[in-house]
């Protein structure tokens, strides 16, 4: 008893918390509204690489593809009801939407499962460069098909997904999640430890991959096929390997197989850029200044905290030169660049310098803490008190 | 005599030009606890990865329960009851002590991944009740202290026990252990021996096992086949072995 | 009855064998690139996906070294260079760069995560390329089309090896159709005098038979002269191409020399087969690790300065990137970490291309690297000249 109603009042608020946010993106401009669905979007896709990636230890380094597949499956069949009179442009029914989302996952679960399927053979980088190239092949494919717009786009009706957006996001969570709190969890994760070892324990190494694969990739196409109506245009500039990489990161970033760590880092890798959006230009050489300043201190850092291993002072004199060393080697990059004709004086503007800072953050954070925000832990209130107590 | 629980007859494995295994046969009893020792290279773990199905014979049978099992899958071959530890040990490192064993147990779930994913009551009563036969089986092995610990963190001879815990919760009717004693002192190989007899005389296994250790051999089992290079060289109860000239030659090479 | 030929006509079948080399010489490049890769992953068991932003910096390296020389667009007085001293100073000057930024990337990104997990230097790696990209976008300037002037090379022209002399009889008929044409067009020029309008106001019949007599004779000797052409077949190799060719071979060989037969390589050897024993046994595994940097990224300049060169590329600071995937596509068909199979599987990929472009399916030249590689990693998981580890158990 007590049990159905934890469950129904968790599902009854998951709903709730989505049709809020739905109502603040409503109320919000466009700009911040589509944002609030792609932060969603991003969530769902970490969540679902570290089922595959972290959970089962299947090195998919192409998760673009599977998001792709969905997305195309939705815009086909919206353009389809669209030349059938069936809709028209002024927007996509919710009834349509979600018949969409229905179809986009059985392609990317299909798709995911013939990904799945080599990966019973090939190990570690092969797998790897396998699942990068499906998605180079995908998009090289579509480029070349009419009926998918090729390499212009397919327009299809926008439709207002916002709260669809984050249900599928909580349910791709609390389905991780549940499974990771059972037997069957267990088994996944035996995969990724040592797989001569779950095998001869019973488990059926080859079931395991491909559901893992099955899975990820369905909740990936669902994404998908939500960003198509969310944006009412998509073509193959979404969903480049940077896309990938991207979405690879956040789940490293977070912490291989840590849930929490994922969405954490999804939620933050999203924003930074789209914050870096709107600032204002900077001057190219104090750019190139702060870049280089800030590399000297995270290598000085690094050297500390190695130094801290060893049962040493984190900060010795030696750090404080090194904190030394990195400012005034920061001022001096900024003043040299000044003296180069080709960058003296140039402003850049915010939007170029995001990728920038975006991958310079990234670098820094793998130097500084290379298992993850989260390493292997999952975070949440039970293990603050947990803590608390210990 | 009854039928026997495993029987390999003439099995032989080649990789390329080498014959790992040659023509090897014996037979186990239900209830044995049986040995297979021989020099280093001699065949010893091939045979067992044989019998689980990592590697398929290219010539002869292996029979289980009198079925043939030769290339079936080795998750297949677990579910059937034959359950093994590593020489090297093989443990699910990141997981808990407790994890490890209920996977071992996994292979007799009884719901579905879809009951898992949305966490139903018959997924939970499942893994509990995993859980609770794991947590037992620990007591048996001694190891219900560290239950919640990491696995990779357990001195080296727990974490041979945990392999054997594992394997045991699959519910096997054959147990193989490869070197169980490697690299225990004398105080823990002894424990081992008791443990091992326990499993078969409380827990009714077959145990095949195999060993460096002579001392714990002689004293565990009750027969033993020797193999070097592949072939079968002797075969007994352990005084038999102890004075078999061939093992002598085997062991000490040819000037003793 | 349907003619056979008309099936293949959309193949050239006389280009075929022109095809072939130009696609080994791409695929020379590519190898140069994937060698890059395979050494390090041989030694690290590391991706290092910013070997393609080594490329391009190994591209703009040659470009500004050619500015520097005064062969940049628009300059006054440019004439063809009369002696290889700038291709040389070009080339050294990349494969100095790359090798020197080869080195910066292993000693700050890489090395301090040598123990982690090899997905976080994985991450780490494809940080450092993007930022090479994004960062590259600041400061770097979009070349032109054609990147660096042909100028700078001295050696024009082709080699032309003929494989089959032309048919006789159809120069004779390419000569008459020469003729008809001519008299056509003095038939036409005649009539225009005669009349005094332009052929295209004139609108008698006469006047438009005459014209169209005109084009159509025209356009006889245009076929004419087409299967005249066609009837022989000739290769050529643009001097500057086969030079690079012969480069990257010598280049090639140079390695080939160094890691199997010298104390270095073996050495490199030994931190490919076990990385830990090998510092065990006293090799100073941070300065092999640094010396495989500094040879694979020299090569990749190497790869690049002859590409921007040779092949025209235009320069963007993502140029790296589709070179770079090839190229690790190349090295994974090969068996990742084999260094002969990082040079077969470039070659490969090169000649796959210019196939697919030579059978009409240029929009679909990018996608066959990846095709290849998933058909051949599916019979033979380990790649061609690789073997899949099988786990000891």
């Amino acid at each position: 008893m007590k049990f159905w109603a934890i469950r129904v009042g968790s599902i009854l608020l998951a709903v709730l918390v989505s049709y809020g946010i739905g109502m603040v993106a409503q109320g919000s401009s466009g700009t911040v509204s589509r944002l609030i669905a792609l932060a969603g979007l991003y969530v769902t896709l970490a969540v679902s690489l570290n089922l595959i990636n972290g959970i089962t230890g299947q090195f998919s380094i192409g998760h673009a593809a599977f998001y792709q597949v969905g997305s195309y499956t939705a815009a086909f069949l919206a353009s389809q009801l669209l030349a059938r009179g069936t809709i028209n442009n002024l927007g996509t029914p919710i009834p349509w939407v979600l018949a969409a989302v229905g179809i986009a996952i059985v392609t990317s679960g299909i798709a995911g499962f013939l990904i799945g399927l080599p990966s019973l053979r090939l190990r570690g980088d092969y797998l790897a460069i396998v699942t990068l190239g499906f998605g180079e092949i995908l998009r090289i494919i579509i480029q070349n098909t009419p009926q998918l717009g090729g390499s212009y786009g397919i327009n299809s009706p926008k439709a207002f997904v916002v709260p669809y957006v984050w249900m599928l996001a909580f349910l791709c969570i609390g389905a991780c999640r549940n499974l990771l709190q059972t037997a069957h969890g267990l088994s996944f994760l035996s995969v990724r430890e040592d797989e001569v070892a779950s095998g001869a324990m019973g488990v059926n190494v080859t079931r395991v991959k491909v559901a893992a694969f099955v899975l990820g990739s369905a909740f990936a196409g669902a994404a998908g096929a939500l960003l198509t109506f969310n944006e009412g245009f998509i073509n193959v500039n979404s969903f480049t390997m940077d896309v990938s990489f991207i979405i690879l990161t956040m789940v490293v970033l977070g912490g291989t197989g840590s849930i929490t760590g994922s969405i954490i880092a999804a939620l933050a890798l999203f924003t930074l850029p789209e914050f870096l959006r709107d600032a204002p230009p900077m001057p190219l050489n104090a750019v190139l200044g702060t870049l280089a300043g800030v590399a000297l201190l995270v290598g000085t850092i690094r050297l500390a905290l190695d130094q801290k291993k060893l049962g040493r002072d984190f900060l010795t004199p030696k750090t404080y030169m090194g904190f030394g060393i990195a400012a005034v080697g920061g001022v001096i990059v900024s003043i040299l660049a000044n003296f180069l004709p080709a960058l003296a004086n140039r402003t850049i503007p915010s939007a170029e310098l995001r990728m920038v800072i975006f991958s310079a953050v990234l670098v820094i954070m793998m130097l500084l803490r290379p298992q993850g925000i989260f390493g292997h832990r999952e975070f949440g209130l039970g293990s603050i008190f947990k803590r608390a107590q210990a | 005599m009854s039928e026997p629980i495993l029987e390999l007859r003439n099995a032989t494995i080649q990789f390329g030009g080498l014959v790992a295994v040659d023509n090897v046969s014996f037979e186990i009893q239900k209830g044995e606890l049986f040995g297979l020792i021989g020099p280093n290279g001699a065949g010893k773990t091939t045979c067992f990865n044989m019998v689980t199905g990592v590697y398929k014979p290219t010539g002869g049978d292996i029979i289980f329960k009198g079925q043939r099992i030769n290339g079936i899958p080795p998750f297949k071959v677990a579910k059937l009851g034959i359950a093994r530890t590593f020489q090297n040990i093989r443990l699910f490192g990141a997981l808990s002590v407790l994890e490890n064993v209920v996977i071992g147990g996994f292979l007799r779930n009884r719901t579905n991944i879809f009951s898992s994913l949305g966490y139903m009551p018959g997924a939970i009563k499942e893994t509990e009740r995993l859980r609770e036969n794991a947590m037992a089986l620990l007591e048996v092995m001694d190891l219900a202290d560290e239950a919640h610990g990491r696995s990779s963190d357990l001195p080296y001879g727990k974490q041979r026990r945990l392999e054997i815990a594992r394997a045991m919760a699959t519910q096997p009717d054959l147990l193989l252990l490869d070197e169980p004693a490697a690299g225990m002192n004398p105080q823990e190989s002894e424990d081992l021996m008791n443990t091992v007899r326990k499993l078969r005389d409380d827990f009714g296994k077959t145990v095949l096992l195999i060993e460096h250790d002579m001392k714990f051999v002689m004293n565990l089992c009750e027969r033993m086949v020797v193999l070097d290079h592949g072939e079968e060289i002797a075969r007994g109860v352990p005084a038999e072995i102890r004075n078999h000239p061939e093992v002598i030659k085997a062991y000490l090479g040819e000037a003793c | 009855m349907i003619d056979p030929l008309s099936l293949t006509a959309g193949l050239d079948a006389t280009a075929l064998p022109q095809q072939l080399l130009n696609g080994l010489m791409f695929g020379a490049i590519y190898a140069l690139v994937a060698l890059g890769y395979t050494m390090v992953y041989g030694v690290l068991k590391l991706i290092n996906f910013a070997h393609g932003e080594v490329f391009m910096i190994g591209a703009y390296t040659a470009l500004f070294v050619s500015w520097q020389m005064g062969y940049f667009q628009g300059a006054s007085g440019l004439t063809r260079a009369t002696n290889p001293g700038i291709l040389i100073l070009m080339l050294i000057t990349a494969m100095v760069v790359c090798g020197f930024l080869g080195v910066l990337i292993e000693r700050f990104a890489y090395r301090p995560m040598r123990k982690q997990p090899r997905i976080a230097s994985l991450i780490t790696a494809i940080g450092v390329s993007m930022l090479l990209q994004y960062g590259g976008a600041l400061v770097l300037p979009v070349s032109p089309p054609r990147s660096i002037l042909e100028q700078v090379n001295p050696y024009d022209g082709n080699l032309s090896i003929p494989l089959k002399p032309r048919d006789g009889e159809l120069n004779a008929a390419f000569a008459k159709a020469k003729e008809a044409e001519a008299a056509a067009k003095a038939t036409l020029e005649q009539r225009i005098k005669q009349e005094g309008v332009s052929s295209e106001f004139d609108l008698s019949d006469e006047g438009k038979q005459i014209r169209s007599a005109s084009q159509s004779a025209a356009q006889a000797t245009r076929d004419a002269e087409n299967k005249y052409l066609a009837s022989g077949m000739s290769l050529n190799i643009p001097y500057g191409q086969g030079i690079m060719f012969l480069a990257t071979l010598a280049l090639m060989g140079l390695l080939t020399y160094l890691v199997m037969f010298t104390k270095t390589g073996r050495q490199m050897r030994a931190v490919a087969h076990d990385f830990d024993s090998a510092s065990l046994m006293g090799i100073n595994v941070d300065k092999i690790v640094t010396i495989t940097f500094i040879i694979g990224s020299s090569l990749a300049g190497a790869g690049a300065m002859m590409c921007a060169t040779f092949l025209g590329t235009q320069l963007t600071s993502f140029v790296g990137v589709p070179w770079g995937v090839k190229a690790f596509v190349a090295a994974v068909l090969g068996g990742i970490g084999n260094i002969p199979g990082a040079v077969l599987g470039g070659l490969l990929i090169g000649v796959a291309e210019t196939m697919v472009v030579w059978a009409g399916g240029s929009q679909y030249k990018d996608a066959i690297a990846f095709v290849i590689l998933i058909l051949v990693l599916l019979v033979k998981p380990g790649g061609l000249l690789g073997s899949a580890k099988v786990e000891k158990v």
